[in-house]
Parts: structure tokens; sequence; C-alpha cells
């Protein structure tokens, strides 16, 4: 284990940004905190929850697959080396989740690429970052087991640095990381963990809610509830660090020329559902929003998991962000509690 | 606009974004809210999920009767008729607020004469609610504290839209419900930048923040910093007077910028006409729109992505948006084309990007004076009247007294719709915007997931009417009006009432605007979009 | 990669947003989460608002209309034709009998530089935009 002094941390991303294309913290001039590309004069280490997940670095929202050019297809596949710095552990677990999805069935070749290009530092959580977060209840947090290159723990004016992978290993081998070779280090991280983990209160429905799911199921009125103030802006998927599903489509320049795309896609859109004929199965917004926690919460993949409890991270976005409040926490409690 | 400009001195929202939170109780009439401004619809369900009442004046199901307290489904284009009735029971049952009245108006006495004659029984009879409705609906807002009254374009696009607006602001102004956080009469503005546009002097009669052409102070405060002279100080013709100058050939050129008014305007062969009829016409937008395809001159234009510009929005906050990436091709920034036209015109324009031209217009704008690019790039923008760079900018107008001293009630008598349903034209068609597409299509067309959510036009039919003409959904029907005809597909749904039929303007495969009545307000000159006669049949 | 704030083009509510640039491509928005609008929220359109701008029916190049026909021309051809025709109409026909629409869609800035020019440069009043539509 490795110590590093906070204040020197931003000339250390200053070091890898040479290297890597470095997302990591900004403090924009109009007050908004974002992860953007690093830039030593809006930097800072001063920031709670970011706004987005950091799905698109591996699914951007818009993706070029392959262009074509009087009939000749080539596949158009990035490589860019690139860090992530400072992403949370529930954020990490929503990225070896979508990973596990990519990866499971087929090789999604655009997502792979990208995991192959990226490092991961993680920022572990020393207390929630807001009343939203719940990452101790579906095991996502507040700190992450594995998938990460280096993991950072708050120590005041240190942050203690592990790593967990080769590639981190060499990156905190030098200066300014010096070694953490206190004889009770182990049970200082230990200390760390368990306080930050104690932090985070468990949200006793979620669990609640799946064995409502899993056993007689929940009444109706619930979805019905929910999908008559939807807005259906389709935030809550967008926001979502495990939602996966992309739409296809060409943009044709020429004959025989132009290229095919993939964006992000939503559940919550009719359309998504709609079959040629015109039938959609999933005809109301109701059963479109019962379809989508019925999958973070019911059918969830095992594999994907990757030791979580569900295929909901517990950030908390689509109740921090959904214009009408209906995240997973707001439908895991009317689930729970029978409201409807 | 000016129906609010005359009643308060100002014609924008009176109050803020934020405030939606707080209100006691919304009103609100010719708004589909949560369709056209989705993120001001979403407060006001979670408002009324957290008990706030809601009114809502809407002959169509919109989404928003689902939370609404009461919903009252009027007759079209009987609005004056309906207000009139329920400021009426106010005054009838003393719950107007006698010290504002006294305190903060004039007019009164006029009014109260006024709307004496709108008894509920000639109410009903105009309007088709029952008096009991309308009284709950007259009491509940009178009693309510913080009460807001929301519109668009369903109360303007009317022959009586500037009654209509006046009416509204009676209402208000009798009840006490103007000039306090939470509590006013608030316009929702369409497009992104309706409020700058005007603001910015984008109108026939005045220049920037409203100073009038014909106000000699202001002429000769605009010569003096333009360095010209010689400003001409008749007011100018509308959108809707130039189609009619262009058709009758005394207006004989235009420079059209990012409008599209042969699929937006009312009775569009009599646009297409009056464009066809120019000598010369130059577009400059981002797409070969419709209106660009008649054009002599095409100007291709950056779009919000590829400039830097600040932009108004509906509560008055101004903000700046910053380019993100080159615009394609040789398109270039808008300003950048004007002041390519300036220099060459002998108009010195040498700003060096559009902060420059800020600084122009924040020395010639007493409510923009205080908004400067340093001051919006370090928050989220401010909201004017902002007068100086010390100045936090207004979150609510007319808090003490109205931005023209004392509110004056305008008292207006209803006026029937320019065109009612007779025998042969039967139905009443009325047009609006729907969720996932957006004003003419020329971009949310080009959005794939949109147009895979609402590809294609449909017209709205009530199920008793559709049964009678043998329509199902999906069916193809042809609409028609006296002005042209167009078939388009239809949706059988309660949400419209009987005899009336619901679609909207994005399409220009079926372009309703054929159909629609260029019968305008006297006044603001909007023109009677929510309303015209038609026939419809199933194609065979 | 960088992400600059930007308005969204569509309805009053002016919700602010960051465009995703990649490579000179716009591919994706993020919500501003502090602005008071929209507090880190948008609808659907503001959501897939991304996607018109790399269209490729974006005009590229000014278009002049020669024998009935609009062909591609250059800036300086077709702005000195601008300039030359409104001229010789103002001066044939009057100030009045030109038009001049604004627009809700541009900015601020644009709108009073396009203002301006119609009142300064050709003495008109007939400046209107689509406030009524």
């Amino acid at each position: 284990m490795k110590l590093i002094a906070k204040k020197d941390v931003a000339a250390v991303v200053g070091t890898w940004s040479k290297t890597y294309s470095v997302l990591s913290p900004c403090m924009h001039a109009s007050g908004d905190c974002v992860f953007d590309s690093f830039d030593a004069e809006t930097f800072t280490l001063e920031y709670r929850k970011p706004p987005m997940p950091p799905k698109s670095s591996f699914l951007p929202q818009n993706e070029t697959m392959f262009s074509v050019e009087n009939g000749t297809f080539t596949p158009v596949i990035h490589h860019e080396k690139t860090l992530l710095f400072g992403i949370r552990a529930c954020d990490l677990m929503g990225i070896l989740q979508a990973r596990s999805f990519y990866s499971r069935d087929m090789d999604d070749v655009y997502h792979r690429s990208h995991a192959e290009d990226t490092l991961i530092v993680v920022h572990a959580c020393s207390w929630p970052q807001n009343e939203t977060c719940f990452c101790t209840t579906v095991h996502s947090g507040p700190y992450a087991h594995e998938g990460f290159d280096i993991q950072l723990f708050d120590m005041g004016t240190d942050f203690l640095a592990e790593a967990g992978s080769d590639a981190g290993r060499a990156m905190i081998a030098t200066e300014p990381f010096r070694d953490f070779d206190v004889e009770d280090a182990a049970e200082r991280l230990s200390r760390v963990k368990h306080m930050a983990h104690n932090s985070i209160p468990i949200v006793s429905e979620v669990a609640e809610a799946m064995d409502i799911l899993k056993g007689t199921g929940t009444n109706e009125g619930v979805w019905e509830h929910l999908g008559r103030k939807c807005i259906t802006c389709g935030g809550c998927v967008y926001v979502c660090p495990t939602c996966t599903c992309f739409n296809v489509v060409d943009r044709v320049t020429a004959d025989a020329s132009g290229e095919r795309m993939r964006t992000w896609d939503t559940c919550l859109y009719a359309g998504f559902t709609r079959e040629a004929s015109g039938h959609n199965p999933r005809s109301s917004q109701a059963s479109r929003l019962r379809r989508r926690h019925e999958h973070k919460l019911l059918h969830y993949s095992q594999t994907d998991n990757r030791g979580a409890l569900c295929g909901c991270v517990g950030c908390g976005r689509c109740s921090d962000y959904c214009p009408v409040h209906i995240g997973t926490l707001e439908v895991v409690k009317a689930i729970a509690e029978h409201i409807y | 606009m000016a129906g609010l400009a005359a009643a308060f001195g100002s014609g924008a929202m009176t109050n803020s974004i934020n405030e939606f939170d707080d209100a006691d109780l919304f009103f609100i009439i010719g708004s589909n809210t949560t369709a056209q401004h989705p993120l001001i619809g979403s407060r006001i369900i979670n408002a009324v999920e957290r008990g706030s009442k809601l009114i809502l004046f809407d002959p169509r199901e919109i989404p928003l009767a689902q939370f609404a307290t009461l919903h009252l489904r009027q007759n079209f284009g009987t609005d004056v008729a309906l207000l009139n009735g329920i400021m009426n029971i106010i005054i009838q049952e003393d719950l107007h607020d006698r010290l504002y009245v006294e305190g903060r108006t004039e007019g009164f006495e006029e009014l109260k004469k006024l709307v004496g004659r709108y008894t509920p029984k000639v109410v009903e009879q105009i309007t088709g609610i029952r008096s009991s409705e309308l009284y709950r609906a007259a009491v509940m807002y009178a009693q309510a504290d913080k009460a807001m009254i929301i519109y668009a374009m369903g109360i303007t696009q009317h022959v009586t839209g500037t009654d209509n607006v006046k009416t509204l602001a009676n209402l208000a102004m009798l009840t006490g419900h103007v000039g306090r956080p939470s509590t006013g009469v608030n316009p929702l503005r369409g497009q992104n930048n309706v409020q700058g546009a005007c603001d910015m002097g984008g109108l026939p009669g005045v220049f920037t923040g409203y100073q009038r052409v014909g106000d000699p102070a202001a002429v000769k405060k605009f010569e003096d910093a333009w360095s010209v002279s010689g400003l001409n100080t008749k007011g100018g013709l509308t959108i809707t007077g130039m189609m009619e100058a262009a058709h009758k050939g005394t207006l004989k050129a235009m420079y059209i910028m990012g409008e599209n008014p042969l699929v937006s305007d009312p009775d569009i062969t009599h646009v297409e006409q009056a464009l066809s009829n120019l000598d010369f016409l130059v577009v400059q937008d981002i797409f070969l729109s419709d209106t660009a395809a008649l054009a002599d001159v095409v100007l291709p234009a950056a779009s919000f992505a590829e400039k830097e510009g600040t932009y108004s929005n509906t509560e008055r906050r101004v903000q700046l948006a910053r380019a993100a990436v080159p615009p394609p091709g040789q398109a270039r920034s808008d300003w950048e084309i004007i002041a390519g036209l300036c220099s060459r015109l002998g108009l010195a324009a040498d700003y060096r990007g559009p902060a420059d031209i800020m600084k122009e217009i924040n020395a010639l704008t007493p409510s923009y004076g205080g908004i400067t690019y340093s001051r919006l790039s370090a928050g989220h923008g401010l909201q004017w009247p902002c007068p100086n760079v010390d100045h936090p900018g207004t979150v609510f107008l007319h808090r003490e007294q109205f931005t023209k001293g004392k509110g004056s009630f305008l008292p207006c008598e209803f006026k029937p719709a320019a065109e009612t349903p007779d025998d042969e034209y039967d139905f009443t068609l009325t047009t609006g915007r729907i969720y996932f597409q957006y004003h003419t299509g020329t971009m949310t067309r080009r959005i794939d997931l949109l147009e895979r959510e609402a590809p294609e036009p449909l017209v709205e039919i009530n199920p008793e009417d559709a049964k009678k003409l043998g329509i199902r959904s999906n069916d193809l029907v042809e609409l028609e009006s006296r002005r042209g005809s167009i078939q388009l597909k239809a949706e059988v749904t309660p949400r419209v009432p009987k005899r009336v039929l619901f679609t909207t303007f994005h399409f220009r495969e079926a372009p309703v605007n054929r159909l629609t009545n260029s019968a305008f307000d006297p006044v603001a000159e909007i023109p009677e979009l929510k309303g015209c006669s038609v026939k419809i049949r199933r194609c065979s | 990669m960088a992400r600059i704030p930007t308005i969204c083009p569509f309805c009053g509510c002016g919700c602010s947003f960051y465009l995703v640039v990649h490579d000179g491509q716009v591919t994706g928005v993020e919500p501003s989460p502090d602005n008071p609008v929209n507090k880190g929220m948008l609808c659907a359109k503001g959501w897939n608002s991304y996607e018109f701008v790399h269209s490729p029916d974006r005009l590229k190049v000014p278009l002049i209309r020669k024998n009935g026909e609009l062909v591609e021309g250059t800036w300086d051809e077709a702005l000195d034709l601008v300039c030359s025709r409104l001229i010789g109409i103002r001066d044939s026909s009057g100030p009045d009998a030109l038009g001049f629409l604004c627009s809700a869609k541009v900015s601020n800035e644009e709108n009073y530089l396009f203002m301006k020019l119609a009142r300064v440069v050709f003495k008109t009043n007939n400046v209107d935009h689509c406030a009524r539509l």
C-alpha cells in the first residue's frame, strides 16, 4: 500500500494526462462539477456524485460502428488510451456489469476496445455522496473489490492508494507516492472501510421489493400510478450506469456511402418495443416502467451481477434526476410499502 | 404579450420556473405543459402530488388532466366569456382582494360593470361549462394563497388573443395574485429564444428592451449610438402584415433568418403565393427548409452547437452557450453573416465575437445593462431586469408596483372565433405540438429516436364522431377547409371532444397550415391557429 | 474530449447542458447538474438534441438561384448579391418594400445585429419574428 498527499494529486494526474486522455472531476466556471478532460485549472477533489456515470467512456451516446464509402465497408473502432480518475465504486460496478453483458453471449468489439484502452482510478467513498446513495444495500460500494487499477481511500491529508492491477502497481511505484509502512496499515484501512460502510444507510425496501417481485408480484396499481406521471424523458435510463440498450442509425451521405452508428436508446419510449405491425407488447407507460424495474430487480442475469445484489448499483441517480421522482428508491418503496 | 404589457407594463412571465415548486394552485389555460414545456410540466405534477391544486381549462384531455383537481373542457374560442364569468362570481361573492384592487390597480368599476353581464347562466350557454363547476373554479382560485396562471399559445392564437390575455390579467389583479413569489401570470414561451428575439427588438415597433421606435428620446439614443440619422419612426409590419403586403406586391423583398413560415404560418397557400410574388428572397438557415427552397439566395448558418451567444428563456433568464464544434462546410454563425453584410453596406461591424455585440446591447438596453459575458460564464444566467453589473437580476416582476405603476383592468367583451362550424365545414380543427416533435420538424425529424416515437401526422377524432363517419384508427382521412385540404391518418380517441379535431404542424407531408385561417388578432396580429372549420371524410 | 456548455435549442424552458465533443463530433449531451432551470434533468428532445447537428442534410455552401435552380456559389458572390438586390429594391421601391424576419432560434446578439441592419441600413421597421406562431 502507498500514500499520496492530496496536494500532490493534481500534479500526478497532470503527468498521467500526458500519456492518457484523462477524464477527471472538473469544476466549471458556472459552478457545475462534471467529469471532463483533465485541466489543471479546473481539476478538483472537492466533488460530489458526478451527474453522469462514466458509461459514455465505454458506450458513447452516439458512436460510429462502421463507415461505407462507395459500397466498401470499414469498421470504425476507436482506440484512445483513457484514464478515468476518481470514479466511485458504484460506477465501477456499473462498468463491470455492462462489461459482462457486452461479453457474455457475444463479443462487442466496440465496448471491448474501450475497456481495454481504459485505466480506472477509483475514489472510494468515506460517506454517502447525498441522500440517495444506497451502494451498501446492493453491495456495490462504498469501495471496490475488483476491476480497478488504483483505488484511493481518504485518510485526511493523504490518500491511501491500493493497486488493483499491474498497470496500477507501476503507476503508484514512484514519487510522489510513498510507502505506507506503519505496522497497523491494514488495520487502519479496515477501520476506514468499516466507517465508510456504516455511514451509508441500508435501504431495506430494496430486498423487500425484490422478494415481493419474486413471490406474489406487485400490485398493478404501483405501475399505473407511476406510469401516469412519467413524462417519458428517458433520463433514468441515460443516467443509469448499467443500462446498455442502443438503437442503430444509418447516416447516409450519398449513394452507397455513409455510416452506421449506435445511439443510446431507452425502454421507456414506446417505439423501443413497437413491432412492425404497429402492435406494441408494452403498450402503456406503466408496462414499460414495470419492464425496466423488473429487469433491474428480478430478471437480471446472475452472471452479470458481478457480486452485486441485482442490476441496480445503488448510485441513486435515477432518484436524483427523474423529473417526477420515479427513481429506483421511490419504486422499491412503493412496492415494499404496498402504497398503491 | 401586447395584452399583458398593456395591463402590467411588461409582457414577460411574471415569475420564475423555481417558483412553480411552491405554488398552492395552478390555473392552466391553453398550455399542454407536459408536452410543450416538459420540465415545467413535471414541476406542476410534483407540486400537485405534494397537495397543490390544479385547475385546468382545456377542451382536450391533455396529460395534465389526470392530475387536475378540476378539468373544465370549455367550447373553443370562449375563454373571455369563461374568465369574465369567473370574475363575476368572485366579485358577487366578495372574494376579490379589495386592498390590492384599491392600492395597486385602476379601472375596477368598468370591469365590475362589464363582467356583471356574464352570469353563470350566460357563461354556460357560451362555454358549455356548468355553473356549479365555474363556481368551484372561481372560489378555488380566489381563495388560494399563492396562485399561478399559466398559459401559452392556446390563449394567444385566437382572433381574440389579446383580449384573452387582458382578461387573464384582470382575473389575477382582481384577486391580488400578481407580484409575490409563486403568484402571477405566466405565459410560457414556445421557442428557446422567443423571449430574447422580442427583447432584442425583433418586433416592428420597438428597439431593444421594448424602447419604442416612435419615442423621440429612444430614437435619438439609438441614432447617436449607431452613428446614423433619419431612423424610421413609423412602426413596421408584422409577419402577418408582411405576407399580406407581399401578396399585394408592395413588399418586394424579404430576408428570413432561421424561420420556416411556409410550414409554420397559417394558410400556407397564401404564404406560398406571397413569397413567390417577391422580387427577391434571402433565407438563412441550417437546413434547406421548404421556405429556403423558394429563396433566391440561401445562406448556410451555424447551428446552436457551433456558435457562441446568449439565449433568453421563458423566465427572462439570459444564458450563455459556447461553440462546441465548427460549423459544417462553409456554414457561418448568423452573426458573422450579418456582420459581413453590415461591413459591405458601410455599417461598422468589427466585432471580434458575440461578447462585443453584447457590450453594445448592455449600453443601449436598461434591462440588459448588467448582463455581461463575464457574469454569465461565472454562473447560470441572469434574469432581466438587470440594470447594472452589481444587480443580481430579478426573480419575479411587479413586486411593489407594476412596471407601469398601477395595473390597468382592461375589460373585454366575448367575441366569437373568426370561423365557426356550419353545415358544410362542420368540425373545429385545432392545432398544436406533440411531445416528441418540435415546431416545423426541421430539427427533431432528423433525430432518429424522436422520429421513431412520432413518425407521422395523426388527426385526433372523438369515437362518437368517428363511428358516425365510419372512421377507424389508422384510416387515411382527408381534412378540408375553405383554404385547402390535406390527407393524414386518424387516431380515434376521447382526448378530443365531439366535433373537434386536433393535429400538429410538425409534418410537412401533411401541412396542417394549408387549412388554418390567417384571420388574426387585430392588436398582436397573432393568427387564429387554434381553431378553423373543416370537414373530414375517410379516403376510399 | 471536452464538455461544452450550451442551451437546449427547443422550447422556452432554457435547459442547460454540456455537449460531449470527441474529435470534432458531438457525441452526446450531459445535463447541467446545478442549473436552476433543469437541475440535471432534460426531456426526450433535450437528451437527443445532439443528433441533428451532424445531419448530412445540413447546408454547407451558399446557394444562389440561377436559371430557376439553386446552385452552389461563393460567400462573396452570395453576400454581394444580397446587398445589391436589397439596396436596389430599397432605392427603387422605398424602405418599406423590404421585410426582415428575425428568429426565435438564434442568439440575442444575432437578433440584435439583424434588427440593427434592417433599421440602420435599410431604414425600415418591417422587422418581426415568429413569436406569434
